[in-house]
């Protein structure tokens, strides 16, 4: 039902979809939309995720049929027509995605069936039957993998016991998610591990196709995919594991290397090198440099789920800051989520736990964190920067969407991005 | 053909003003098919992405000070509403005030378009109303709830009991029109039926309409010259400095595309003059415009002797550069209030406009003339070759591929991007005043010499660059998928 949502934080299920195409390898877009969908779902959701355009096409050039009065009324399936056969000509791209607007799919135009006609000849274009309004970019992101599932990934490839498919970190919408895939590809390649990200180092339709043959999926996200870990299984004989939030730190990153470990059975000797060389040799190695650096701080942090429970787990647990307010930003449906998530934020390993809220509206946002006097740290969005004025406490922007930051493939993620957490934080002070 | 100012929604520019998005042709070519009426834009069979009038209209409005601004649809229509919220922000901390509008979406779902939202939406408005106490309130529409027939003309009109602040309905149905300048007449139609008021005095204001104020103390400056204030609309603009503009001497505007809804619809109106001449960009640009304004307020003494004063020291630093700028070759593609006027500016710097792009075109404005900027290239430069589109990336770098331009100028980041991407250095005329005036056309010259001097970046990055698009495209004609309507 329609609410009051002061600056939405998230994008219609077209803005989703767009963007996690965006990072597949000469992966192109089709909008069947209205004229403004296009530009609208790429500024708000690459477009406030850092600063940084998808490479291949984006926005102006992303393919749209532009629908007009005369589409809705006579219906838009020629016009997709023309428009899918303009772009296989003019852009050189190894996948073709029609996305539907909500314009298209209010009309109802029988956007399968012309897709089907482009099939029949030959050409990898698939068809995305989900409008703008059943849902927002979080849904968008499943809904691609719901694509990829019934339609891309191919059965009856012979199994790989060392490649995993890392899920659960949705590009162009978490504004780290480059360098997030790269810090967990590398500890994961370290274990010797081969990794499926579709979205890094060009990879694309090859490695989704062949995602079937992993021995097993990693979802580094507390709630996402889990209509998709249940096809793969099912489907591909594919097992998943959860990793109920970013991994930020030693403590939680060594704990997701055990659980790989555990899941694959991995050689004892070589993951404890890991972990020692990661942690003792490299983390602690650099933190006992500058101890002191960052005055102790109470602290709120204002994101979605994955990065909030990274975030507040490692300041807590691994840097003995005080949380005091965790507020989740994405809507989110199921009870069971919700419980897991603050499970996962308020099992913490020294200190007191903080309150955690689920809210989108930034009237709520600003409030809570009006009435909480004893914030000396806040950690959150763009939006929250006018707020932590007021407060005149340190503000750190960390969580989408962030329009006031460039980043390429900086992360906060995995050993390597907690260093560059607490220089960031310092650097901000 | 007098403006229709008693109802809620108004035509768009393709109904209106005879506008277009398709053409291929030349400057000389598009005039007279204009004048003589012939002139049909062409439909694409095949396009990129466009933008919908939305944007235009609510990024107006919500720079207005202390409004609210709703915006029913999906969450997608209103996603970039944090990013407008910022630049007011910033904008507004830049000029030290404070504004505190928000942007409201109303995360339309599934659900809403099968029965409606009219009851949930009626609530919005009187909790927004409550929480944030705004000045006016404006609600847009968008594709999703024009295409269920959402009737929010009798919503807002309902609330009009409630509710004691302006309230407009602002009909933002994407699909209404290909020009996306359209949204600007909305936002001027909402702001000059719901808030504007009835003269009481004449005051010693001029209205300035444009983006984001950047020029603000120069203008304020210049204006004391001439012993009149200006009131820079809509961003950091009160609802009650609004309600007054009825009672300016004049209406002036950074744009044509911008302006042209407002100055006419003030002037019909309440007899506010609107000044129609070729927009302050460059040297003739500047002194045609100021000596209007001196013309319509009187001070023509005062404003002559403004511009020999300026002439002196500016002029002088403008002939060397020029020297150096001397047979450049530019492509453009901008809006067309920006197009035909930089065309102007850059033969004016020496420089030669070998294809000019506008994102639309208007045959006429509000008062029926033809836009002025283009009438002066007619009569006083080079004919040359010409494209409307609505941005259609790919037709802009098909006409760079072949022209092969020492700099492309774009109003469009995005577009600025896929020409440097492609190699060639391009100027990205973001701020509105970047050339205004004498001082800023000298800047503006200096900008384009840096900018061709050092293509380093350019050349290494078009090195490592696979872009998009086919071999095939690029040996293609430019009006390859544009079908002439009948």
């Amino acid at each position: 039902m329609s609410k009051v949502t002061e600056n939405p934080r998230g994008n219609c299920v077209l803005g989703g979809i767009n963007a996690v195409l965006g990072a597949i390898d000469r992966a192109c877009p089709i909008f069947h939309a209205g004229p403004g969908c296009c530009m609208q779902t790429s500024a708000g959701e690459s477009g406030q995720a850092g600063g940084k355009t998808p490479f291949f096409v984006s926005s102006v050039s992303i393919p749209s049929s532009n629908m007009l009065e005369k589409e809705v009324v006579f219906g838009g399936e020629n016009k997709l027509r023309s428009t899918i056969q303009g772009t296989i000509e003019v852009i050189d791209a190894k996948a073709y995605f029609v996305l539907t607007g909500c314009t298209a799919g209010i009309i109802g135009d029988d956007i399968v069936s012309v897709v089907d006609e482009f099939r029949a000849k030959g050409h990898p274009i698939y068809a995305i039957e989900t409008p703008g309004f059943a849902g927002n970019s979080d849904y968008g992101y499943e809904t691609v993998f719901k694509v990829f599932l019934d339609q891309i990934v191919e059965k009856g490839r012979p199994k790989q016991k060392n490649l995993v498919n890392l899920l659960g970190i949705i590009p162009n919408h978490d504004p780290f998610w480059s360098g997030n895939f790269e810090e967990l590809t590398r500890i994961l390649n370290k274990l010797g591990l081969e990794v499926n990200t579709f979205f890094t180092q060009h990879q694309g339709m090859d490695e989704i196709k062949n995602s079937g043959a992993a021995a097993l999926n990693i979802i580094v996200n507390p709630w996402l995919l889990k209509d998709a870990a249940e096809q793969y299984e099912a489907e591909f004989a594919v097992p998943s594991l959860r990793i109920e939030g970013l991994p930020i730190g030693a403590t939680d990153t060594t704990d997701f290397i055990r659980q790989i470990a555990a899941a694959l059975d991995l050689d004892t000797v070589r993951v404890e090198a890991v972990i020692a060389e990661e942690e003792e040799e490299y983390v602690y190695n650099y933190l006992e440099t500058a101890i002191g650096a960052l005055s102790w701080k109470r602290f709120a942090i204002v994101g979605d789920s994955n990065m909030a429970i990274g975030l507040t787990r490692y300041l807590a647990n691994d840097y003995s800051f005080t949380p005091l307010l965790t507020i989740i930003t994405e809507p989110m449906f199921r009870e069971e989520d919700k419980e897991r998530i603050k499970n996962r934020l308020t099992s913490l390993e020294y200190a007191k736990p903080p309150q955690v809220l689920f809210e989108s509206d930034q009237y709520h946002i600003a409030k809570a964190l009006a009435e909480n006097e004893e914030i000396t740290l806040l950690i959150g969005s763009t939006n929250e920067r006018e707020i932590g004025l007021q407060k005149d406490i340190q503000c750190s922007v960390i969580s989408f969407p962030i329009t006031d930051r460039l980043i390429f493939n900086r992360t906060y993620a995995g050993y390597r991005g907690s260093l560059t957490l607490t220089e960031d934080l310092y650097d901000n002070l | 053909m007098a403006m229709q100012l008693d109802i809620s929604d108004i035509g768009t520019r393709e109904n209106r003003l005879g506008s277009i998005t398709g053409y291929v042709g030349d400057l000389q070519d598009l005039a007279n098919q204009s004048n003589c009426g012939s002139l049909k834009g062409g439909v694409r069979c095949f396009s990129q992405s466009s933008t919908c009038l939305s944007g235009c209209a609510l990024g107006q409005l919500s720079g207005i000070r202390d409004v609210a601004v709703i915006h029913h649809g999906p969450a997608g229509c209103s996603v970039t509403g944090a990013q407008i919220y910022t630049v007011t922000k910033q904008v507004a901390k830049k000029r030290g005030v404070v504004n505190n509008t928000v942007y409201i979406g109303t995360d339309m779902s599934e659900e809403d378009t099968i029965f409606g939202a009219g009851d949930s939406l009626h609530d919005i408005v009187v909790e927004t109303n409550r929480r944030y106490k705004p000045k006016a309130i404006f609600v847009s529409s968008s594709c999703a709830t024009g295409i269920i027939g959402e009737d929010i003309d009798s919503i807002v009109a309902e609330l009009r009991d409630e509710i004691d602040v302006p309230i407009a309905a602002i009909h933002c149905e994407g699909f209404k029109s290909r020009i996306w300048a359209s949204g600007f007449d909305l936002s001027d139609h909402a702001v000059l039926t719901t808030i504007v008021k009835e003269p009481k005095q004449k005051r010693n204001k001029i209205n300035f309409k444009n983006f984001y104020e950047s020029a603000r103390d120069d203008i304020i400056a210049l204006f004391k010259n001439f012993d009149v204030e200006p009131v820079f609309l809509y961003a950091n603009a009160t609802v009650e400095e609004l309600s007054h503009i009825s009672e300016s001497l004049a209406t002036v505007c950074i744009c044509g595309t911008l302006g042209n809804y407002l100055g006419n619809g003030l002037e019909e109106k309440y007899g506010v003059p609107y000044i129609r001449t070729i927009n302050p960009l460059g040297v003739v640009g500047f002194e045609t415009w100021l000596r209007e304004i001196g013309k319509v307020i009187h001070k023509e003494t005062e404003v002559e002797q403004y511009i020999q004063a300026e002439r002196s020291i500016y002029l002088p630093q403008i002939e060397e550069v020029k020297k150096e700028l001397e047979g450049l070759r530019a492509v453009l593609g901008m809006g067309p209030g920006y197009t035909f006027e930089v065309s102007r500016v850059l033969q004016e710097l020496g420089m030669e406009v070998v294809w000019a792009a506008a994102w639309h075109y208007d045959k006429r404005y509000e008062n029926g003339d033809i836009p002025p900027a283009m009438d002066y290239l007619l009569k006083n430069t080079p004919n040359f070759e010409v494209s409307v589109a609505d941005q259609q990336n790919f037709e802009i770098l098909n006409i760079l591929n072949t022209y092969k331009p020492d700099l492309y100028l774009s109003r469009h980041p995005g577009s600025t991007v896929w020409a440097i991407k492609q190699g060639y250095p391009a100027v990205y005329v973001a701020d509105e005043y970047m050339i205004f005036g004498y001082k800023r056309t000298l800047e503006f010259a200096h900008t384009v010499l840096d900018t061709i001097r050092n293509r380093s970046f350019e050349k290494n990055l078009a090195k490592m660059v696979k872009l998009p698009y086919t071999d095939w495209w690029y040996k293609q004609k430019l009006d390859l998928f544009l079908e002439k309507t009948k």
